[in-house]
């Protein structure tokens, strides 16, 4: 079945669907967009329905963060698809003609599918009879007598053909039956409409800054901290820093900085702290977030 | 009766009210103090002096902070580190061509001035009082004489941002240092 988009051509903005709180990207090419042009990585959650415990390759779709999706969205790079809404409605009022027309898309498509598995299936085995040296003859002594015999080895055959000794019978084609796995199509591309924004942690102002920076963001749960953050691709490059937010008159302990720093420096990264300061906030030409690295002296 | 035990030399030392000034409250200065002594005589630094105000605005500083120069350079930015590295492997390289090279690679750094920040562990610092801090200190501390040997030196190129030694002092009197730098700055390389 079609692609929603084909590769390379995302338009912005791209849609992001919010189910149950969480914020999804179905569409590989928008996972692939966001993460070459945004810096955006999610984690891929899909999995086999009845396997979940087979984890080791999720694929889509993409969960986000919500600072993830509230950062693209105060882009304007995304927007947010209610996406219970979209399918409700879309798929409830669909008129029979579209749906007939669907049906009918998808049975060419799952015969087109059998058939290319079919031929495939045949060139592989022509080609391994080439290379061992045996051509495939048109017809053996052997099979023509079992033909004659019982007729078992024409069980897929049409009946009403008696078995013509010089054509291989044609074994017969079972469609491959596809389960739609997006709903855009069938389903136009969902309007754009006003969706409140994501509900953010207190933390996301240091998010937002470390992103304006050009660094990636990882959850950072395996740290200890809010987020991991990466100069680069994670899959290239090591994470620089383990940021943890706060609110600019929130208490902390130094033991919680001690305790960061020293994991920081023992995994060869720096701690990093920031929040921001409101009286900054919204002024122009000043950044109001302020954040501050910290390493172990080595004394 | 037996007389009680003296006082140690850093009991004495923080409770002596000369050492006392009306700036800041006692507790703060004789946390500064005990600081002071520990990097005088457990980290042999030198040139060690504690600043009640501001070398920026003059005005007085939300706790004493301390400057001094360690015994060797106590941070080196990763990007200096390859710099240096560099330079080194180059002397190396000459010295093997005259022939009385020892195949060393010798990295040559400064020790350079150090602002400190005395903590104790229990206390709840926020950001703000934090940045604070930060807004009234200069890059690299006043030296403490005008005359100093280090203030001749040219300044370090690759001191770019505002750091600070956080020196935290637990109630066991160990205490731990740890560097912090404003804005982002990668990790060293270590």
């Amino acid at each position: 079945m079609a692609l929603p988009t084909e590769p390379g051509s995302v338009q912005e903005p791209f849609p992001i669907s919010r189910v149950t709180d969480r914020y999804l990207i179905f569409d590989v090419n928008a996972i692939m967009h966001a993460r070459s042009s945004h810096n955006i990585t999610g984690v891929l959650t899909g999995t086999i329905p009845n396997l979940s415990q087979q984890n080791a390759f999720l694929g889509i779709p993409l969960q986000l963060m919500p600072e993830e999706a509230r950062v693209l969205v105060e882009k304007g790079a995304a927007y947010i698809v209610d996406d219970v809404n979209i399918h409700d409605e879309g798929f409830m009022h669909m008129d029979r003609e579209a749906r007939l027309k669907f049906l009918q898309e998808m049975d060419e498509a799952a015969w087109q599918k059998s058939r290319e598995a079919q031929r495939k299936a045949e060139e592989r085995t022509k080609k391994a009879l080439e290379q061992k040296g045996l051509e495939k003859k048109s017809e053996t002594p052997e099979s023509a007598g079992l033909t004659s015999d019982t007729g078992a080895a024409n069980l897929f055959d049409s009946p009403c053909t008696p078995a013509p000794p010089l054509s291989r019978p044609e074994k017969k084609v079972d469609p491959h039956f596809i389960t739609p796995t997006t709903s855009y199509p069938p389903l136009a591309q969902p309007p754009q409409t006003a969706q409140p924004l994501p509900v953010v942690p207190r933390q996301y102002p240091l998010f937002r800054y470390l992103h304006s920076k050009g660094y990636f963001m990882m959850p950072g749960l395996r740290f200890g901290c809010h987020y991991s953050a990466y100069p680069g691709d994670p899959l290239r490059f090591h994470s620089h820093f383990l940021a943890t937010g706060m609110d600019w008159d929130e208490e902390f302990d130094w033991q919680q900085i001690i305790a960061g720093g020293r994991l920081g420096t023992r995994v060869k990264k720096a701690y990093l702290i920031g929040g921001e300061d409101p009286a900054k906030k919204g002024v122009e030409g000043k950044e109001s977030v302020r954040v501050f690295s910290i390493e172990w002296a080595g004394m | 009766m037996k007389p009680p035990p003296r006082p140690s030399p850093l009991q004495s030392l923080v409770a002596d009210p000369a050492q006392l000034s009306t700036s800041h409250l006692p507790s703060l200065q004789s946390l500064a103090l005990q600081v002071h002594h520990n990097l005088q005589y457990q980290h042999s630094w030198s040139a060690l002096r504690v600043h009640s105000h501001s070398p920026l605005t003059n005005e007085l500083l939300p706790r004493p902070l301390i400057s001094g120069l360690p015994t060797k350079r106590l941070y080196v930015h990763p990007d200096e580190q390859i710099e240096l590295l560099k330079q080194a492997d180059r002397r190396r390289k000459a010295e093997d061509k005259d022939g009385g090279g020892n195949n060393v690679l010798d990295i040559r750094t400064e020790p350079e001035r150090e602002w400190l920040l005395p903590t104790r562990l229990g206390e709840e610092w926020t950001l703000h009082r934090l940045s604070d801090v930060f807004d009234t200190i200069s890059l690299v501390p006043p030296s403490a004489e005008p005359e100093d040997s280090a203030s001749d030196r040219p300044a370090n190129p690759w001191r770019t941002t505002k750091r600070v030694v956080l020196a935290t002092v637990s109630p066991d009197s160990t205490v731990v240092y740890y560097i912090v730098q404003d804005e982002l700055v990668k990790p060293r390389q270590n």
